[in-house]
Order: structure tokens, then sequence, then C-alpha cells
């Protein structure tokens, strides 16, 4: 029971509409494969549809060309944003150097913010707790010793080029596993994510469409 | 393969979605009750709660993802139920578009259910990612660097959050929260639902401290869930539980697939060993 939808009749059609689509992707299951390639379409064209309609009347027209309508010559700022916005849109048309600017800007800024970031709130946090260290109980004391080895492990796996001796190649190796092992356990988180909404698509087939679950 | 092996390998998809729907339609709480095992998480998100001051603005930092919403939604709403029944006032912000899709529809709901529309704020949609979060954390409380974050919230004044609520599932969850606004925000605290597969990332934050509270699976979900008492609000909680005994069953179907894949594989390497044993 999803409650996305209400009772008025507009939401009665949404409703078959997603019971319809929900059943398009399950027919899949059985091998009905042309209908379900048009509803990945229609995901593809519906979420392109949605990202306009948000750029546009949450960011573009709030954020840009108002406060320029209001007062144009006060914000030097917005006609750089409106010169970036333009020479991206015209990006296959302009020289390459010009059109370069505003991708550069923004995988830049991506890049320094997201990697400042990483070392200021996980890297550095993170090293500092996976020291091992005494805690109120033995068990505890233990995880965190096996963490902090295992963290060197998996470390020591991406060492490369190294000339290493033969215990360096073994501690490599293991790390290497473990790390893959690692993969197989998030793997398994993801399978139980996905499980989890399958069995809710199944009970808004039966409760919000059908109607059996009260 | 035979045919009769081609056949059972086609019907075992339907098959498997029939039980599950079967178990579906079953009372939710046969087979295995979630909310009786380990309840640490929704401790944990309690004590959090419990701190806040009287009347507090929170903010929520609202991106989900669609493919993992529904695992989260009925913690969700029910944690928004208990905050809008403690008084909070909630101020939603969403950084993904996905999270913006699935903000709208929730804020949808919640005034159709006639939730106090003096305790909500919507700020919208806020482009830029992780630029966009370090702005936001300079833009908060009584020592905000300058106008920018207010101006382009389109607010005039930026409530001071005493505490930020991360519904995760996105490429901007809890661990963005993390790097970027608590190392600029120290005296924010950050709490988080997420679904299962974030576990494995955030459960370190949670760990170190960097996170508040973490509530990532569907037991944790359901631990909290019996653990609050909603009053009149609790018609903004889900009136349906999910199905624990469906979920258990698809668990169970999946570890025999993979049985089946290992023992298989297992088979084969057997075989292939005694082949050149013999020859």
């Amino acid at each position: 029971m999803n409650g996305l939808f209400g009772t008025e009749p507009a939401d009665g059609v949404a409703t078959w509409v997603a019971a319809i689509a929900t059943l398009v992707v399950l027919g899949a299951l059985i091998g009905e494969r042309r209908v379900f390639g048009w509803s990945q379409h229609l995901l593809a064209g519906l979420a392109t549809g949605f990202l306009a309609l948000l750029a546009i009347t949450e960011v573009i027209v709030p954020r840009l060309l108002a406060p320029l309508a209001a007062d144009p010559a006060g914000r030097a700022d917005l006609w750089l944003g409106v010169a970036l916005v333009g020479v991206t849109a015209a990006a296959p048309w302009v020289p390459r150097v010009v059109a370069a600017v505003p991708l550069s800007i923004a995988i830049g800024a991506l890049a320094a913010f997201a990697l400042g970031g990483a070392v200021v709130g996980t890297l550095l946090p993170q090293l500092a707790a996976s020291v091992a260290r005494p805690e109120p109980t033995p068990l505890a004391t233990l995880a965190g010793a096996g963490a902090a080895a295992i963290s060197g492990l998996v470390l020591v796996g991406f060492v490369h080029g190294a000339p290493r001796g033969r215990v360096m190649a073994t501690a490599a190796g293991t790390g290497r596993w473990l790390m893959l092992a690692g993969l197989g356990g998030w793997l398994g988180y993801l399978i139980f994510s996905r499980l989890v909404l399958l069995i809710d698509r199944l009970a808004f087939l039966i409760g919000d469409w059908l109607g059996l679950m009260s | 393969m035979s045919d009769r092996r081609a056949i059972l390998g086609r019907m075992a998809a339907p098959a498997l979605l029939l039980v599950l729907a079967g178990a579906v339609l079953l009372p939710a709480n046969i087979g295995l009750r979630l909310d009786r095992a380990d309840s640490s998480a929704s401790r944990g998100m309690n004590a959090a709660l419990d701190r806040l001051p009287v009347d507090p603005m929170v903010l929520v930092g609202f991106d989900a993802d669609l493919g993992t919403y529904a695992e989260v939604r009925p913690t969700v709403r029910a944690l928004l139920a208990d905050l809008l029944a403690r008084g909070a006032n909630l101020a939603f912000i969403s950084l993904t578009p996905e999270g913006r899709a699935l903000a709208i529809a929730e804020l949808n709901r919640l005034d159709r259910l006639e939730a106090n529309p003096r305790q909500i704020m919507d700020l919208g949609f806020l482009p830029g990612a992780e630029a966009a979060l370090v702005a936001l954390a300079r833009g908060l409380g009584p020592n905000a660097a300058d106008g920018t974050i207010s101006a382009l919230l389109g607010t005039t004044e930026l409530p001071d959050p005493g505490m930020a609520l991360v519904i995760g599932g996105n490429d901007l969850g809890p661990r963005s929260w993390v790097e970027q606004v608590a190392p600029r925000r120290e005296s924010l605290e950050i709490v988080a639902v997420a679904p299962t597969v974030l576990l494995p990332e955030l459960q370190p934050y949670l760990a170190s401290g960097q996170l508040a509270a973490l509530l990532a699976t569907p037991r944790d979900g359901a631990a909290y869930r019996a653990s609050v008492e909603l009053g009149p609000l609790e018609r903004l909680a889900e009136p349906v539980e999910p199905s624990s005994l469906a979920i258990l069953l698809g668990v169970l179907a999946a570890v025999m697939v993979l049985g089946h894949s290992l023992g298989g594989g297992l088979a084969s390497a057997l075989r292939a060993v005694r082949s050149r044993e013999t020859s």
C-alpha cells in the first residue's frame, strides 16, 4: 500500500496506469520482452521530461531569469551564468576551446568538493576509527583489531608495481580475496533491497489495485 | 538441457511471484516478527530524537531512490510523523531530481492527510551536487556566511536546524552529508534512513559517531515503527506493515538459487578432476 494516490478519479487513473506498467515489467519474467522494452523507453522519456521540467520550473526561471528580470544591472554573476548556459547549449557549434570552459568548471568543482569531502569527512575519520584500540569488551577489541587487519590487507592488495617478497604477495592476495568477499556481501544486500521492492510491487497490485488487502 | 528442465526453468519466476503474492495476502506478522529482533538502531534513533530541543527545526534531505524507496518508505513516514508529533518543523530539500520527485509525492501525501502545514516547509530542489551541499552548510544558522543560499532557495530566512534527517538511496545521501556538511557544521546532528544496500557504506559512519543514528534495514525500521507512539498522527504512518513472511520466503529463494549455482559449479569442478584422474 504505497499511499501515494488519493481517492479522486485522477488518482484512480494513476493507480491503473501504475498497475499496468507493473504488470508489463513483471511480464518480462515470462518472456514478454517487446512491451517491456517499450516500458523502458517510456521510463527514459518520462525521466528526461521530468528533469527538463525541474530545471525550468525550479532552477532556470526562479533562480536565473526572474532575478535578472528584476534587476538586470545588479546581478553580474547571473549574466555569467547565462553565458555559461548559452555556451553549453551551443557546444556543437562553438570552438572546442570555448565549449570546454563550462564543462571544465563543472568537472573541476565536482572533483574538488568530492575529493576534499572524501578526505576530510571519510578518509581521516575512518582511518582514526580503524586503528585498533582497547574497547569496553574483549569481543569489541577483537573486532576492532580484525577491522584494522582487514583494512591493512585490502590496502596492500592495491599496491601495484612495487617490489614484493613472498609475505607481501600473500598479504596482497589475501587482501584481494577479502575485498571480493566484501563485494559479495554487498551484492547480497543489493538483492535484499530489490526483493523488498518486488514484494512492495506485489502488495501494490494486490492492495491498491485489486483492493484485496484492508 | 531437457525439455522438462527448460519448462521448469521458465516456470520458476512466475511460481516465485505467486508464492510471494500468497504470502503478501496473509497477515503481516505470520512467520517472522521483525520488530522483535535487535532494536539497538531503533533505540539510537529515539535517543537522537529525544535530544532535540522543544519545537525544533529539522532539515530533511530527501534524496531517496526510486529503486529502493519502497524499502524505507514505511520507516520514513513513521519518522516524519514522529517528528511532527514531537512538534518539530520540517524543512524539505532535495539535491537530486529523483529525490525531488519522491519528496513532492510525500509532501502531497502529507497535505492530503492534513498534516499541520505550519510545521512543513518545502525548500525545493537545490542543484549543484556536492557544491550545493557546501553552500547549504555555509548558509545555515545564525552565523551564515552570506545570503547566497537563501537567495538560491527563494526564502528570506533560512531556518537554523538542530538536526538533519537524510533520506538516502541516491548519489547524494548520508555519506555526502557527512563529508560536506558535517565538517562545516559540527553542531548539526545527522541522522539517516537508508536502504539495506547502503548499510556497508554507512555502518562505519555510525560506528565513528559521524552519524548520530541510522535505520538501514527492514528489521531496524520495523523495530523503530513498533517503538513510536504517534497518537492522532497515526494516520500519517503506513496502515499496513510489509509482509515479513514474503521477505523470508524471498530470501530463502535467493539462497536456494545461490546454493544451486554454487553446487553446480562445485559438481562440474569435481567432474573435471575425476575425468583428469581417470584419463
